[in-house]
């Protein structure tokens, strides 16, 4: 039985309040507000599988994400019931990734980078020619529109995301992805099977992100169909999980949460600055502070540690960069 | 003119040098000899500053070179043939010996320069319109030379440029080496082939796992028991 | 028969400009082995400031070059002496996966900037002479794309004799090849970057101006233009100038066949798809395979 630790705590409570809310409150701007807060961090969580654990950049995610939109979409508005359609597009962005890795793999670092990001924007645009018009829920669902089970279904689905990065922390996967991050050829040198390890991560994370694809169809009154697939949605996961602090669990969940009430708060002022804002934050957090605001968090408890403390032998890290993995946060 | 002084060299946290001294005096040819792994080329590397310098000093002429650019170094006279040799093997000869007059003190004597080097290699001008990638590892190692030639170095430092070359083309290479030493040129070597270095220089220090453990005149070194034993018995 | 003429030609001169974004980017990514993602934010600012300078001032275009290259210039070495430059401390392959990453952050920026400053619209310079062109035996060369095309040409023209033929164009050849080398043959390697740097930006302004006269720009095109440069890139193979601009040539052309085969909407997707073909089969590109 694990320690129940004051931080496990605090987190379940957090849990808790987040679902208790919509019993507690009728505002649905703060139900919409925490909802885009999810997706974000649904998004950044799912990337951060494959990106941040196993240190592949994929600039291709939104495919993923537009993979499970659509299909789940497509399914639902054609009759079939909601859980079904969800999981099939679960299933096909997992069988998708499943079908490109092999040949993406073989492409290294960079490469593989801008090879995702040409597939999914190849994507993107056949999507756009063959379904141009926009996808709109029909008007019995718009009549009984109610936020409360579409905040409830993206809640559920980041809770899901995060109980699995949990779970990837403490395991043998996780472990193998970490090594995999770090040095490849070392990590091959004392057994870990490079590509299944990859293979693995890079499915896992487009299935999640499929599934937040899906939370979106049910939430998104109307939207055209290659919208879902397009690199905004890629970016900003990414964005929000280094400025968050990458290869951790609650990095993409800060980071979100930081991105959701800036752009709240700018897009009353200034159109899009929030984007300009977000810039500048993740150049900061690449060049200065790889681990984003988890790692600025832990320098100043450390900072205060040693203040209070006598002893000042801290250990500090001289690699140029950081990646916390290790610590439930 | 060379002065090296208790320098230390580390690869993060594993240290290579442990606190080396090292000196070559004007107008002499100095040797550094010792196994694999102990810590040649790293001294090397530092004292050019393309390693950082854990502690110690580097003085050239007179003057403290350990916080100086690499280029900066190459353009007071002190110039490296690293152990990859430092050829462009996508340039021909001729433009890999041209650009290697770079140095504002070089560049107004590269055509003389040039024909000094193809003097001294002549058939490094037989080649000189073909790539670099097509000369075979001696011909190679001698454009190496070549272009350190065209710096005009008053200190001309070898890392290992018997390394992979057949006998035959290491004695060539040594009466070139002899020929440098003739105009002036100071010269420290690098090298595992111990023999022929101690025959060619006037001072050898030899280190072992990033410490000297011996130095002396080459000629005395070479009847030293130890340092036969250890590595002139085949 | 005629329409695929037409097609071909048309291809080749938008390839032209392909070939030109392409320069760039292999420039400095060959130098120092930094992938500037925004690049084509680069190309945009280009150009805008062509645009302005036409409906501010009413300078022609392929003379405002003479202030975009300057200014774009300074502005690739204010970028990389703030930021490319701390990237160059790291190793290949992080610098590589950094400068990605911060060439993403800067790309929200610079879009946002482009936002604001000139507002969401596309903008098109439209001269006197922009719609004039000739026909020559049932094909049509409309005059801006010549021009655009014959531009190009003598970009690479004049950056081959540059790196070729002057001291400061043979050490970016030398960097490129072997940085530790370079420095060891005398060459200020720090200064090194900063040429290429500002150079790659020049040669993206002067893309953004062939691109307001003959095409249009926008504040989004940025990715899209940094792709085209990177499948041409991809397409050449690093370190050939001369393959860039074949490669672009080849991208045009490509592009305005499938468009007339499959219809335009089908455009872009060639490019890409052979981008993931020559990445997967033949990373060194088509034509280059001569760096090392």
């Amino acid at each position: 039985m694990p320690k129940l630790t004051p931080r496990m705590i605090i987190s379940l409570l957090i849990a808790l309040a987040l679902l208790l809310l919509p019993l507690i409150t009728d505002d649905d701007n703060i139900l919409t507000l925490l909802l885009l807060t999810f997706l974000m961090a649904g998004l950044a969580s799912s990337w951060n599988i494959l990106g941040g654990y196993t240190g592949q950049v994929n600039l291709g995610h939104a495919a993923f994400f537009g993979i499970g939109s659509l299909i789940t979409r497509q399914m639902w508005l054609g009759g079939w019931p909601f859980a079904l359609s969800m999981a099939s597009g679960c299933v096909v962005a997992g069988l998708a990734a499943a079908v490109i890795g092999l040949p993406a793999f073989r492409l290294k670092g960079t490469y593989f980078a801008i090879g995702t990001l040409a597939m999914a924007e190849a994507l993107r645009i056949t999507i756009g020619n063959i379904l141009p018009t926009v996808t709109n829920l029909p008007t019995e669902v718009i009549r009984n529109y109610e936020l409360a089970p579409r905040y409830y279904l993206m809640l559920t689905a980041v809770l899901l995301i995060v109980a699995i990065t949990i779970y990837l922390n403490n395991s043998k996967l996780g472990l193998g992805m970490m090594a995999v991050r770090e040095d490849e050829d070392a990590a091959r040198a004392v057994g870990v099977n490079v590509l299944r390890v990859k293979m693995i991560a890079f499915v896992m994370s487009a299935f999640l992100a499929g599934m937040i694809g899906g939370a979106y169809a049910f939430y998104f009154v109307s939207y055209y169909p290659n919208f879902t697939f397009g690199p905004l949605f890629s970016f900003d996961a990414i964005t929000v999980l280094y400025v968050g602090g990458v290869g951790t669990v609650v990095g993409p969940l800060i980071g979100s949460v930081f991105f959701v009430i800036l752009r709240d708060m700018l897009v009353k002022n200034l159109q899009g600055v929030h984007q300009l804002v977000f810039g500048l934050l993740f150049i900061v957090v690449v060049l200065v502070l790889p681990g984003g605001l988890v790692e600025a968090w832990d320098r100043i408890k450390q900072y205060v540690r040693i203040n209070q403390s006598p002893t000042k032998n801290q250990h500090r890290e001289t690699k140029a960069q950081t990646y916390p993995g290790e610590n439930l946060h | 003119m060379l002065k090296i002084n208790q320098l230390e060299v580390a690869y993060g946290d594993i240290q290579v040098v442990w606190g080396i001294d090292l000196e070559v005096p004007p107008q002499s040819t100095v040797a550094l000899l010792g196994p694999n792994g102990a810590g040649k080329t790293s001294s090397l590397l530092a004292m050019m500053s393309l390693l950082p310098i854990k502690a110690g000093a580097v003085q050239f002429k007179g003057e403290d070179i350990s916080t100086k650019k690499t280029h900066e170094i190459v353009e007071s006279g002190l110039v490296l043939v690293p152990e990859w040799r430092g050829t462009f093997a996508t340039m021909t000869v001729l433009e890999n010996l041209e650009i290697a007059a770079y140095t504002s003190k070089a560049r107004p004597l590269q055509k003389q320069t040039l024909k000094e080097v193809f003097e001294i290699f002549p058939r490094l001008e037989e080649r000189k319109m073909q790539k670099a990638r097509t000369l075979s590892g001696g011909e190679r190692q001698m454009l190496a030379i070549g272009r350190a030639l065209m710096l005009q170095p008053e200190l001309l430092v070898l890392d290992e440029p018997s390394l992979g070359l057949a006998p035959l083309i290491v004695d060539n290479i040594f009466d070139v080496i002899a020929a440098i030493k003739n105009r002036g040129v100071s010269i420290l070597i690098v090298e595992q082939n111990v023999q022929l270095t101690l025959e060619s220089t006037d001072y050898a220090y030899i280190i072992e796992t990033g410490r000297i453990v011996q130095q002396g005149p080459s000629a005395e070194l070479l009847k030293d028991d130890r340092v036969v034993e250890a590595y002139l018995s085949l | 028969m005629n329409i695929i003429l037409q097609n071909i030609v048309s291809g080749l001169l938008v390839g032209g400009v392909y070939g030109l974004a392409a320069l760039g980017l292999s420039l400095a990514f060959g130098v120092l082995k930094v992938l500037n993602i925004a690049h084509g934010e680069l190309i945009m600012f280009g150009g805008y400031i062509a645009f302005f300078a036409f409906s501010a001032i009413g300078v022609d275009p392929f003379l405002s070059i003479l202030i975009v290259f300057p200014v774009l210039v300074i502005f690739g070495l204010v970028l990389h002496g703030t930021l490319f430059t701390h990237i160059v401390r790291f190793e290949e392959e992080d610098r590589i996966k950094n400068s990605l990453l911060i060439g993403f952050g800067l790309t929200l920026i610079l879009q946002t900037i482009a936002i604001q400053l000139f507002s969401a619209d596309e903008r098109s310079i439209l001269t006197a002479y922009s719609s004039a062109g000739f026909e020559l035996g049932g094909i049509r060369f409309p005059l801006i794309r010549l021009g655009a095309l014959l531009l190009a040409i003598v970009s690479v023209v004049l950056l081959e004799i540059f790196l070729n033929r002057t001291w400061a164009g043979r050490a970016l050849r030398a960097t490129s090849e072997n940085w530790q080398t370079a420095a060891l043959n005398g060459i200020n390697v720090r200064q090194t970057y900063f040429i290429a740097f500002g150079l790659a930006a020049g040669l993206a302004g002067l893309t953004g101006v062939l691109l307001a006269t003959g095409f249009s720009v926008a504040p989004s095109i940025g990715l899209q233009w940094t792709l085209k440069a990177l499948i041409v890139v991809v397409l050449a193979g690093l370190g050939s100038i001369r393959g860039a601009l074949f490669g672009g040539l080849l991208l045009g052309v490509a592009e305005a066949l499938s468009a007339y085969a499959f219809g335009s909407e089908y455009r872009e997707i060639i490019g890409l798809i052979m981008f993931v073909i020559v990445l997967s089969v033949r990373p060194q590109g088509l034509f280059g395979g001569d760096h090392a």
